[in-house]
């Protein structure tokens, strides 16, 4: 165990923690937001400290602060079950943050001879993980509806049942057909098979090679992290609010926020094994360790233009409209967040003229490069969540009848079925 | 078969029906470009930046906060005669009568109370009211206080609302 080591373990460790809890309130306010701009509404805008409204993100913590605050309410029909039905949204939101520490957020750092996986949880056997504590959240929702003593919570609990009878199939053989594909559980093996190429152009990815899979396994984790089109659980239109009828304050907050968590966790899930993780196509670590100087010269260019275009947008959006007469602090605000950009802008540019140009330092190049990783990995989970958003506003909510007979007379046999000639291919490529 | 029964064709058999992806690729369509259009110019979409920008629509007929109509020569136009109280599906009007002194009719109320809180704004007081004392033309829409006692409207109050629409006086009193 070098320091090496345990720098990378420990950072990794932070790195899924801050990628799972912050990106709650972010997730949060991106539903919030992205639901009233689809219907032409602004959505939650106002709330700031000190003039800083961040787009209004700010509000989902004044959220937070909101429901920490609120009275504790249990019906005193639930004598016996008490702690259980406490219990049960710390399972939901367990299960969901437990099952994102085993997403890689780079390629194997090798330091000195020694490899380093950039996970929080460094397994070998990620996606097994994934598919058993993913699977426990469930549990959570079933306890917590089950007993709060209420009809509407106990149907909510019932559908979550049913759900994952119909559902969990098609995910696991999915996920199999993945397995046999990539030849390996360790979703960062999945991740080094995706960036390579085939037929000379085409990225090696997921969704390219094995599209059927593809489209079951987002179904399935569709369903898995109950979001529309599958929220039959919730069913706030015929049941209430379903298993969280009963739940008050933070409890219903754990409820609510694993839900994102969950969310958060199928995305990565998606990246890392159909878009390639946190590969950009078509240039492996390998290359871009070996062209390092090319490399920081393509991000000294692309950085620039990315900050040029988030304060342009940034100058023309983030005000109020010429016949409103007070800014409430919107152009101060602007000005300080563009001083911000710059100054960052121009620090990452100093660190990657140094290291491209004068420094010829390995270790320092793999940092760079990882943390470049860590970078796509972010934006790729920020753009597949707000995928999972925008079909939750596109959507109708499925019977569950009918996601039961999606489930088990189409997803299982074209699951079945995909595997089979997978199986067919890959013994006949190999042998 | 009777010829008045028609037969209507079943939708949602065909092969694209039944995959369903196009028909969520259809709808994704159409919610990413309000998502993009809005996004890019955020200041265009039609909604009200309330509490700086103050709708301008609100017509003759909108219902808004009470009050209470004067004469001609600006006395209480209210006879208290109960109607408004007693159509009141809230039970939120409460009268208190007493004669009235000075010749220019018989009976007018002494205090006069409507619990905004309780109300539901629903314009049976105006529609009952036979003097045509009182009215919901005040184009009020907001209404804030710090207290329970801050919603509960008395008759000074009522009295100093204005009429937002021109008629200032009781048409039925003069
Ligand atoms: S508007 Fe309706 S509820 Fe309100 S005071 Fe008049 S009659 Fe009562
Ligand atoms: S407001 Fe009209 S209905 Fe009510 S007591 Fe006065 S005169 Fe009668």
């Amino acid at each position: 165990m070098s320091t090496f080591s345990i720098v990378v373990a420990v950072v990794s460790l932070i790195l899924g923690a801050l990628l799972a809890l912050l990106t709650i309130p972010v997730l949060v306010w991106l539903e919030r937001r992205i639901a009233s701009l689809i219907q032409d509404r602004l959505g939650p805008n106002r709330t700031n400290i000190f003039g800083f409204r961040l787009g209004g993100v700010v509000q989902s913590f004044a959220d937070v602060v909101k429901l920490l605050l609120k009275e504790e309410y249990y019906p005193s029909h639930i004598n016996m079950g008490r702690w259980l039905f406490m219990l049960a949204p710390v399972i939901t939101f367990v299960a969901a943050l437990l099952a994102f520490m085993v997403i890689p957020f780079a390629d194997t750092l090798m330091i000195n001879g020694e490899a380093l996986r950039v996970q929080a949880l460094p397994v070998g056997f990620s996606l097994l993980w994934y598919l058993a504590i993913g699977a426990i959240g469930v549990l959570g929702v079933i306890f917590g509806g089950w007993l709060s003593h209420n009809k509407y919570a106990l149907l909510g609990a019932a559908r979550a049942g049913s759900m994952v009878i119909s559902y969990e199939l098609a995910l696991g053989l999915s996920a199999l057909a993945f397995v046999v594909t990539y030849d390996s559980v360790d979703f960062n093996a999945m991740v080094q098979w995706q960036s390579g190429v085939f037929w000379g152009v085409v990225p090696a990815w997921g969704i390219l090679v094995q599209p059927v899979a593809a489209i079951i396994l987002i179904v399935a984790l569709f369903a898995e992290t109950n979001r529309n089109p599958f929220t039959v659980a919730e069913g706030e239109s015929e049941i209430v609010a379903g298993y969280m009828t009963e739940h008050t304050a933070m409890k219903f907050a754990m409820y609510f926020m694993g839900e994102y968590v969950a969310m958060n966790t199928a995305s990565a899930v998606i990246i890392t094994m159909i878009f390639g993780g946190y590969q950009l196509p078509w240039v492996s670590t390998e290359t871009m360790l070996t062209h390092f100087s090319t490399f920081a010269l393509a991000l000294m260019v692309a950085i620039p233009l990315v900050v040029a275009v988030l304060i342009r947008w940034m100058r023309k959006n983030n005000t109020v409209r010429p016949t409103v007469s007070t800014d409430g602090g919107r152009g101060f605000e602007t000005k300080v967040l563009s001083i911000a950009l710059v100054v960052m802008t121009l620090f990452l540019e100093a660190v990657l003229l140094y290291l491209g140009f004068f420094a010829e330092n390995l270790v320092a190049n793999t940092i760079a490069v990882a943390l470049f990783q860590v970078a796509v990995f972010v934006v790729k989970l920020m753009l597949f969540n707000i995928f999972f958003i925008i079909i939750r506003w596109t959507v109708p909510r499925f019977r569950y009848d009918q996601v039961q007979h999606l489930g088990w007379y189409y997803l299982l046999p074209l699951s079945l079925f995909n595997l089979l000639v997978t199986a067919i291919i890959v013994v006949g490529v190999t042998s | 078969m009777s010829s008045n029964i028609k037969v209507v064709t079943r939708h949602g058999n065909s092969l694209k029906d039944k995959l369903y992806l196009p028909a969520i690729y259809d709808g994704v369509k159409v919610t990413f470009k309000h998502l993009f259009d809005n996004v890019t110019d955020m200041n265009a979409i039609d909604t009200l930046e309330y509490p700086e920008e103050q709708p301008t629509d609100i017509t003759s007929r909108y219902r808004g906060l009470h009050r209470l109509t004067h004469r001609a020569d600006d006395t209480i136009a209210c006879v208290a005669c109960f109607m408004c109280a007693t159509a009141c599906p809230s039970n939120c009007i409460f009268i208190e009568a007493v004669d009235r002194e000075d010749g220019v009719d018989e009976k007018m109320p002494k205090s006069f109370f409507i619990d905004t809180l309780e109300c539901v704004f629903c314009g049976y007081c105006v529609e009952a009211c036979p003097c045509d004392a009182i009215r919901m033309d005040t184009g009020i829409f907001s209404l804030t206080g710090n207290s329970r006692e801050d919603f509960v409207m008395g008759k000074e109050q009522l009295l100093s609302h204005k009429g937002a629409f021109g008629e200032e006086v009781s048409c039925a009193r003069t």
